[in-house]
């Protein structure tokens, strides 16, 4: 599990749905959506302190910043260590707001040509974003 | 509503120690009494069924003083219409079950509830065998049948699973549960498995040193954090396995039995036996109609 | 032609002091067993002094106490028109006290033994302290019970010096056996002598043998 630390620095609300968007420097921002609304969830505040929570199986490798795709949650970093299986590997990626873990297919390693210091993208979708105080 | 606020000097293990408790209870509440051991709970049952007397203080319930040090009133316990199973069972070993539940009946009482009480638990079977006979399971269903005879307003349970294994507890507590439902029930239980805390219980009471250190609903005293994940259960950890780069963990919740992977770090801190919070974002779950 | 009276006088003073002392030692050992009172240790003491005090001493007591000569005694005999001493009543009242700590001590371990539980929830159900003692604990210290009746009876079958103080030696009525062995033995009268001691030894042998039975479990299957 990943876990960065931000503050809350916009709130959309619908129905019972909320669009979150934690700030965690100047630059980067990702966003999580929940269901729960300021009303039913006492965290909900502006400019709280909270932690995004996602699992390393849900981190998206690109290799490049401009990739056609829906995903808008993008962390740049660099590749510190791929640890190859068979099936899957795990790659440690250090970024500007920490280290972020992510598990794909040793195949797609292979295929993007990934190894230690290549300059990755860590992408996560914003339904897969947790948050936690 | 159920109130006592009470104050008893105690020789415990460690030496003496001072009980000092406020708690009150909704009618038709579950809740349940949790702490280390020598944290006073049993004691805390005990003042309330009127089994051990306070120095001070009062216990007031549904308006009726059942003690009250300044006005000298301590009402004996048997006539505080309460349901009472103790960690032994306290079953009288030379009695059948059905004299066990026979003998619980109230002067003048219609002995109907006996039978209906048997076949709610499940132990028509077991009526003409003795106590001694049956395992704990079959014990404990006798222990909590035979509290209900006198159709008690307040339940209060000492403790009443931990001795049995873990598919009876299961089984036990969905008894309990329904008992409590259909009687209207007002229960106080003494428990350590958080997962049965997080199952039956509306609101704990964490008790440290004598006294409630914490109280709230389950999920505030259990949760470490609040997560925002829709999708939450706890659960026991039955087996962590190496895959790979991941780990996947075998892990009950409830009667349930699941697996989730998870990566090394978390791993480091767990071993089997282990509470945990299972979350996922509500999105992540697919639905098929049985 | 052999005088039986010796040996039923002994076998009816046991079983009347053993009734007596059921009807005293239950509810002695069940008070002793749940009290926190202070004087427990005194009661308690004083139920254990026939263990070690010469059975002599209770009798000399006794015959001062109960002797009509002394205002005590004079009162009895006057008011409740009881003669306590070289009397049958006399020897029962003795034999109760002197048999009291083989009655009460097995109670009162049974009534301890069990768990407090089993009185507490039947208190709990509003049952009243004689139901809780006679439907719940009674019934689950019966070896204890037993164990108590057996030994009071045969302590009082076997008892000597108070009976031969405050008793004396009237045939039919306070004449018993053990008396009348040591008389016959002083009449040089071994034939009689022998037949009251053998017809003792096999009575109390068989009735402690089957104590050990019972409380053994070796005759679970008739006792059940």
């Amino acid at each position: 599990m990943n876990r960065l630390e931000g503050h809350i620095s916009g709130i959309e609300v619908s129905g019972g749905m909320s669009l979150v968007t934690v700030r965690l420097t100047e630059q980067l921002s990702l966003r999580a959506i929940v269901i729960e609304t300021p009303d039913t969830a006492p965290y909900l505040v502006h400019g709280r302190k909270i932690q995004l929570m996602f699992k390393e199986t849900e981190v998206v490798i690109g290799t490049r910043e401009d990739l056609p795709v829906s995903l808008q949650n993008s962390i740049k970093g660099l590749l510190q260590s791929v640890e190859t299986g068979t099936l899957l590997s795990r790659l440690q990626i250090e970024t500007e707001v920490g280290p972020i873990s992510s598990v794909i297919s040793s195949n797609s390693v292979e295929r993007l040509g990934l190894r230690e210091n290549s300059e990755v993208y860590a992408m996560v979708k914003l339904n897969e974003m947790m948050l936690s105080e | 509503m159920i109130s006592m606020d009470v104050q008893k000097r105690l020789m415990g293990a460690d030496g003496p120690m001072e009980l000092d408790i406020q708690l009150q209870l909704e009618q038709g509440q579950f809740a349940t009494l949790y702490g280390p051991s020598g944290a006073g709970k049993t004691s805390t049952l005990r003042v309330l069924a009127g089994l051990m007397k306070p120095d001070k203080g009062h216990v007031t319930v549904y308006g009726e003083p059942w003690f009250d040090a300044q006005k000298n009133i301590h009402r004996p316990p048997g006539e505080r219409g309460i349901g009472f199973v103790f960690q032994d069972y306290a079953l009288f070993p030379h009695m059948t079950i059905l004299q066990n539940l026979q003998f619980a009946l109230g002067k003048g009482q219609n002995s109907d509830i006996v039978n209906r009480l048997m076949e709610i638990t499940a132990l028509e079977g077991l009526r003409d065998r003795k106590p001694p006979e049956l395992s704990g399971g079959q014990q404990q269903r006798v222990a909590l049948a035979r509290a209900l005879v006198q159709q008690p307003k307040l339940l209060l349970l000492d403790e009443p699973l931990a001795a049995l294994d873990l598919e009876t507890r299961l089984t036990l507590q969905d008894y309990l549960f329904e008992l409590h439902r259909e009687f209207g029930l007002t229960t106080l239980l003494i428990s350590h498995d958080v997962g049965e805390i997080m199952k039956l219980s509306g609101l704990v009471f964490q008790l440290a040193d004598g006294r409630i250190a914490k109280k709230g609903p389950p999920g505030d005293i259990f949760l470490p954090k609040r997560v925002s994940g829709k999708f939450q259960f706890t659960g026991e950890v039955l087996k962590i396995e190496r895959e790979e780069v991941v780990y996947v963990l075998t892990i009950r919740i409830q009667n349930t039995v699941v697996k989730v992977v998870a990566g090394e770090a978390e791993v480091r801190s767990l071993q089997v036996g282990d509470k945990v919070l299972v979350a996922s974002k509500a999105f992540n779950p697919i639905l098929y109609k049985l | 032609m052999m005088d039986w009276q010796p040996l039923l006088l002994t076998f009816e003073l046991a079983t009347v002091t053993t009734a007596f002392l059921l009807l005293l030692g239950i509810p002695l050992a069940y008070w002793l067993s749940v009290t926190r009172s202070r004087v427990k240790p005194l009661v308690e003491t004083l139920v254990s002094m026939p263990l070690v005090l010469p059975p002599t001493v209770l009798g000399f007591y006794f015959l001062i106490a109960f002797s009509p000569g002394n205002a005590f005694g004079h009162w009895l005999n006057d008011w409740l028109g009881l003669k306590l001493v070289f009397s049958f009543g006399g020897l029962v009242l003795a034999s109760v006290i002197y048999s009291l700590p083989f009655m009460v001590h097995p109670i009162q371990s049974g009534l301890s033994g069990l768990p407090a539980s089993l009185g507490e929830a039947a208190g709990l159900m509003g049952k009243s302290r004689f139901t809780i003692l006679r439907k719940v604990l009674l019934p689950n210290i019966k070896t204890s019970l037993l164990t108590g009746i057996v030994l009071s009876f045969a302590h009082t079958v076997g008892e000597f010096g108070v009976v031969l103080m405050i008793g004396g030696n009237i045939p039919g009525k306070t004449r018993v056996a053990s008396i009348a062995i040591y008389d016959e033995v002083e009449a040089l009268n071994y034939g009689a002598a022998n037949f009251y001691s053998i017809v003792l030894f096999l009575i109390t042998f068989c009735i402690l043998l089957l104590v050990y039975l019972v409380n053994g479990g070796y005759l679970k299957k008739f006792w059940r």
